[in-house]
């Protein structure tokens, strides 16, 4: 009996954070010491509650709140820090590491990665895929002066995301379904559970 | 001749009571004899003088004062109640207006940076440009 009742605890503080973060969500830090050394903050911290009341409050009118609102009614998060300083790298970047470092994990694939030497910017693209379906999406951005985290939690249907080019300026990254690439695009096929490539596979021009 | 003793008695009977009449001035006398008439007495009926009780005296006032004041409480009530659920409704309505404003400002970085990302993966690298895309 009591080894019954210890298998069912340990049972539920394994499958603890199973349920405390949804699939695709990140650890992302408050990184609230930066806050004061950074010019410029951007926080965005929405989760499936205030996804969905800020749903009601976009226009149907206006089709830039019209396609966001069809976006995100199958998402259950989006998260964005955004810090910009006057000096560079006034940011850790042990924190960004950190992040980095959740998205070794089984399923997530990076489908970008630009390392410029010259800008000192790095941009990377993560997805956690299931099919044709995304279950979330991370893009590391950092530069001398800025860093930047993004990650998009929930179903994200890659042609919705792709509805959204010219809306918000989101770019054709080769989100395409891996049995229908479109043509001219660049395509990376989407290889799901596949793991994030590590840095030394980048391709060098 | 009737032997019956039962019909004797009856016979007797019928014969001391049958009406006889008065004699002669008979009327006059018990007239006479009647004291004269006179007015009957009036006995005034004064009701014993009671207090009311307190509850009597102040029980229609106090149940008018209560009243007034459930009406006057449960209209505070009703207001409260509405301004409450005006005051959340107000509340979530701003905090409805933010995040949606933060979704936007949310889809627009992330667009910035994916836009960042293209322009670097289809930009032709320059001279003395190393960059490493994948």
């Amino acid at each position: 009996m009591n080894a019954r009742i210890g298998f069912v605890i340990a049972a539920l503080i394994l499958s603890g954070p199973a349920w405390a973060a949804p699939k695709g969500q990140l650890q992302i830090p408050e990184f609230a010491a930066l806050a004061d050394k950074a010019d410029e903050v951007v926080t965005v911290t929405l989760d499936a509650n205030l996804l969905g009341m800020a749903a009601r409050f976009l226009s149907n009118e206006d089709p830039e709140q019209a396609k966001a609102k069809k976006l995100v009614s199958s998402l259950t998060g989006i998260y964005v820090r955004n810090y910009s300083f006057d000096s560079d790298y006034a940011y850790p970047k042990s924190d960004i590491e950190g992040v980095r470092r959740q998205l070794n994990a089984p399923g997530w694939s990076r489908i970008v990665g630009v390392v410029s030497k010259k800008e000192n910017s790095n941009v990377e693209v993560f997805i956690l895929a299931d099919g044709n379906k995304a279950q979330g999406l991370a893009i590391i951005a950092s530069e001398p002066r800025e860093f930047t985290i993004v990650n998009i939690v929930g179903n994200i249907d890659l042609e919705q995301l792709h509805d959204l080019e010219g809306n918000f300026g989101v770019p054709n990254l080769g989100i395409e379904k891996s049995d229908n690439p479109a043509p001219g695009k660049p395509s990376t096929p989407i290889k799901p559970s596949a793991p994030a490539k590590p840095a030394a596979q980048e391709k060098t021009k | 001749m009737n032997e019956n003793p039962a019909n004797n008695l009856e016979d007797e009977l019928r014969r001391r009571l049958r009406p006889v009449e008065a004699p002669e001035g008979f009327t006059d006398r018990l007239m006479a004899a009647l004291p004269a008439q006179q007015k009957p007495v009036v006995v005034p009926f004064t009701p014993k003088a009671s207090r009311p009780s307190p509850a009597r005296q102040f029980g229609m006032p106090a149940a008018l004062a209560a009243s007034l004041l459930v009406a006057v409480f449960l209209g505070m009530q009703v207001a409260s109640d509405r301004a409450h659920d005006e005051e959340i409704a107000r509340l979530e309505e701003q905090k409805g207006i933010a995040a949606s404003q933060e979704l936007m400002q949310a889809l627009r970085v992330t667009s910035q940076k994916l836009d960042l990302a293209y322009e670097a993966v289809n930009s032709p690298p320059t001279a003395g440009d190393e960059e490493n895309r994948s």
